[in-house]
């Protein structure tokens, strides 16, 4: 502790020490900066035009004649357009351009052939562009999660397979033996990802599988797309961001390979219980369920560990924008999965599925717990790229807390509309028309949840072209959320 | 964790792990299937689609139905898909092997949409307009006349060759309901009707003015949608075309979108067009006006009313099996394809 009485890391190692290290570190971000801030860019970019379409498809589910007489503003093309914009344009070019990042950091090696990345991020972009087009002209290939026609995925791979060999390219170059935990989530998710892209365009499009086995590949890509791809860059994210930000170890790294291993053998058969009660072999479905409710092992090990780091130091959150953010989507990884596992059991899924509830399941996951983390981590990796702090923490906090509470009412708003237009659905003697009527005023709510969330993306981007602009503020030290109480004598 | 490459293997097996155990062994187990047939070999189900049907279904991906319909009926165990008359079985992999893509949804903020074509009433439902002679209806050699050459443009490849391969639900193959669609003058509103409603019930409906063909009660009415008076019966293909162009004149509270970029509005030159869709109200289109669908909207009508899961199949029980369902109004899948529909 400091003389301010914020719990800030105190220097551990020399003066002369420290300082190369600083040096060392500020050489490598400088390198990453090109590359990492066209990720970042673009995915803002996509951020607020997803969000706009999100705005659309939720105020048209509830007044469908809302811009209804155009064909690519009819909800049935909107929806898939917002989706895929928000995978593949926001989340996961956020996501790569955290994880390359990270990897450059962790592999303490200043990043090598930044145009790899840069024309991969290009092509990523180009791709995403004539998908969402592609989509909104009626295009899609009714896969859901793999909207896109074929000739868009051709784009995503080649650019994938150039981030993709930069990243084994880093790896070759890093210094030291020791590879930290967050560098297993990120290697895995840089591997994962193609392995995946490729397993589902082969077994659809490729080699098309029989009739229902397609919705099974479609469920097996979606859902290891959300945990090996998202969901194990937030996690590596968050375990780089929770100890960097407090100055201190992870608590335990047995804890963390436990977690790890555990998360990438079970959450890997989650993807399959939805299925209950559908035209496929039952075992599927109870293996998915079986495999979701021993996620709460890598659930319970992380949230552990990183509690058992934060032990003593959650007043951090008081001032550390990344802390909050990353802390914020650590516990909603916690809730995610406990969700995913309530929803999963046979008695319930009678109930939710096929029903608002399952679309609040993916919005916990993709959001609350994912882009939140990253929305952490670019609050940590903006300013060291641009060499300037964030300008406004009041921006910041509003950020946050629309952020927060958007996600968390459209949360509660979706899963208990979906509860109850399943209990409407489940019983025969209602028409079905009253599972509608039941459900639309949830709708509604939704659609206010997706105003806060609206106007914080709008903040956060506002915030975001700022710093880009070079008016950030040329302190020394971060933005701290509270500065008046704090007078922060170093640290991060 | 030290090296790279248990780091690797671990990576990879876990991945290989899931793939192998969620998609190659069902591949293995369920993803050869071939349709099954009765001793004769005859009754063949199911049976690949092409034609307006596949166009159909590139229809039904392009706009997103899938976002809010499903097309499963799941067990009984799982769900109360079946008392809510969504189906007299369960859905079984069978039924899909030849959908691409395959949609069985992840949504209901629609009803299912398995059997929506097995809903549509029985040709002997709907009363026949005397003295209406409907010639154009008479090239409909399939009962779902979604390949009748008069449903489609005459420059449309794809409608001729529909007529050889049976649709695989067309619902009468093997009942004597089928037989009438030969004949010369099948009844409007009957099947023929999928992709074009038969002329002679068009040509009676006056724009805007009521429909004489509405009778309330010949439909299986199902708990819901209702049956609109002055609308064509429910889900016959005239009524298909004026949900999808104006869902809430058919339902008031209903949130499906309206996909009215399919139908086109234009000038009543000469005849009014034997397919002009019977809307109501607010929705008429002025007088000297009318609404036809275009070929995509026929071509998803067609698909919508092909899809029918009501053919037994092997290892799944149907309640009622192919016996004649109940002629209760409640039953609203009545028409089982094997089953002759119930005279009423």
């Amino acid at each position: 502790m400091n003389t301010t009485g914020i719990p800030l890391k105190e220097p551990a190692v020399s003066a002369a020490a420290g300082d190369t290290e600083h040096l060392e570190r500020a050489y490598i971000d400088a390198s990453t900066r090109l590359p990492v801030l066209m990720f970042y860019t673009s995915a803002v970019a996509w951020l607020i035009l997803g969000t706009l379409l999100a705005g659309l498809v939720s105020f048209k589910l509830h007044s469908p004649d809302l811009l209804g007489n155009v064909s690519f503003l009819t909800w049935g093309r909107l929806r898939p357009a917002h989706m895929n914009v928000l995978v593949y344009g926001w989340a996961s070019m956020a996501g790569m351009g955290t994880a390359v990042w990270l990897m450059a950091r962790l592999c303490r090696s200043a990043l090598r052939f930044p145009l790899l990345l840069v024309a991969g991020a290009a092509f990523w972009n180009v791709g995403v562009l004539i998908g969402v087009g592609a989509i909104l002209l009626g295009d899609s290939t009714g896969y859901q999660w793999l909207e896109f026609p074929h000739y868009v995925a051709v784009i995503l791979f080649i650019s994938y397979t150039l981030m993709a060999s930069w990243a084994v390219l880093m790896f070759r170059h890093r210094r030291g033996d020791q590879i930290y935990i967050s560098q297993w989530y990120l290697l895995g998710a840089f591997l994962w990802f193609p392995w995946l892209y490729a397993a589902g365009q082969l077994m659809l499009f490729v080699v098309p599988v029989q009739g229902v086995l397609q919705a099974a590949v479609g469920w097996w890509y979606a859902n290891n797309l959300l945990f090996l791809w998202f969901g194990a860059i937030a996690l590596g994210t968050a375990y780089y961001m929770i100890p960097k930000v407090i100055g201190r170890p992870v608590y335990s790294y047995h804890l963390a390979t436990i977690g790890f291993w555990s998360y990438a053998l079970f959450s890997s058969w989650t993807g399959m219980t939805r299925l209950v009660g559908g035209p496929f072999p039952a075992w599927m479905v109870t293996a998915s369920i079986a495999a979701t409710i021993l996620t709460m092992i890598p659930v319970a090990t992380v949230g552990l560990n990183h509690h058992m780091t934060m032990q003593g130091y959650f007043p951090l959150l008081r001032y550390s924008p990344t802390l909050r953010f990353t802390i914020f989507g650590a516990m909603s990884y916690t809730v995610f999965s406990v969700v995913g596992v309530l929803i999963s059991l046979r008695s319930v899924a009678r109930y939710v599925n096929f029903t608002q509830a399952s679309i609040a399941y993916s919005h916990l996951g993709l959001y609350a717990f994912f882009t939140m983390v990253i929305f952490g981590a670019m609050y940590y990796i903006v300013p060291r790229l641009v060499g300037r702090e964030w300008r406004y923490a009041s921006l910041i906090k509003l950020h946050f807390w629309a952020s927060a509470y958007g996600i968390g009412l459209m949360t509660l708003m979706l899963l208990a509309g979906g509860f109850l237009q399943g209990a409407d659905t489940q019983n025969p003697a209602l028409p079905f028309s009253e599972s509608i009527e039941t459900v639309l005023p949830y709708l509604r709510g939704r659609s206010l949840a997706g105003i806060l969330l609206t106007a914080s993306h709008f903040i956060f981007a506002y915030h975001f072209a700022l710093m880009l602009l070079g008016l950030g503020r040329t302190a020394t030290v971060p933005t701290f959320l509270n500065p008046l109480d704090a007078e922060p004598s170093g640290g991060h | 964790m030290k090296g790279l490459a248990p780091l690797f293997l671990g990576i990879f097996g876990t991945f290989a792990f899931s793939w192998i155990g969620l998609t190659v062994i069902p591949n293995w187990q369920i993803g050869h299937l071939n349709p099954q047939s009765d001793e004769e070999g005859t009754d063949i189900y199911p049976q690949p689609q092409s034609g307006m049907f596949e166009r159909g279904a590139r229809v039904y991906a392009a706009n997103g139905c899938i976002y809010c319909h499903s097309q499963q009926v799941r067990a009984d165990y799982a769900a109360d898909d079946i008392e809510r008359k969504w189906g007299d079985r369960r859905s079984a992999p069978r039924d899909y092997i030849f959908d691409r893509p395959v949609f069985l949804g992840k949504m209901r903020m629609g009803q299912d949409l398995a059997n929506i074509g097995a809903r549509a009433p029985a040709p002997e439902e709907s009363p026949s307009p005397a003295g209406v002679a409907s010639p154009a209806a008479a090239p409909a050699k399939q009962a779902t006349a979604a390949g009748s050459p008069s449903a489609a443009p005459a420059n449309s490849p794809s409608s001729a060759r529909s007529p050889g391969t049976a649709p695989a639900t067309s619902a009468p193959q093997s009942s004597p309901s089928g037989s009438p669609a030969a004949s010369t003058s099948p009844p409007p509103g009957q099947r023929t009707g999928v992709a074009s409603p038969s002329p002679g019930q068009m040509a009676n409906a006056t724009p805007g003015g009521s429909s004489p063909v509405a009778p309330t009660a010949q439909t299986p009415a199902a708990p819901w949608p209702i049956q609109t008076e002055g609308l064509p019966p429910m889900y016959s293909a005239a009524w298909h075309h004026v949900h999808l162009y104006s869902p809430r004149s058919i339902n008031l509270d209903s949130n499906m979108p309206s996909y009215r970029f399919l139908y086109q509005k234009r000038r009543i030159t000469g005849e009014r067009s034997s397919d002009a869709l019977q809307l109501s109200a607010s929705d008429a289109p002025p007088a000297g006006w009318e609404v036809v669908p275009s070929y995509d909207a026929k071509c998803l009508v067609a698909y919508l009313m092909s899809l029918n899961q009501s053919h037994p199949v092997k290892d799944v029980r149907s309640i009622g099996g192919a016996a004649a369902p109940s002629p209760s109004p409640a039953a609203p899948v009545a028409p089982a394809a094997g089953s002759p529909a119930p005279a009423k």
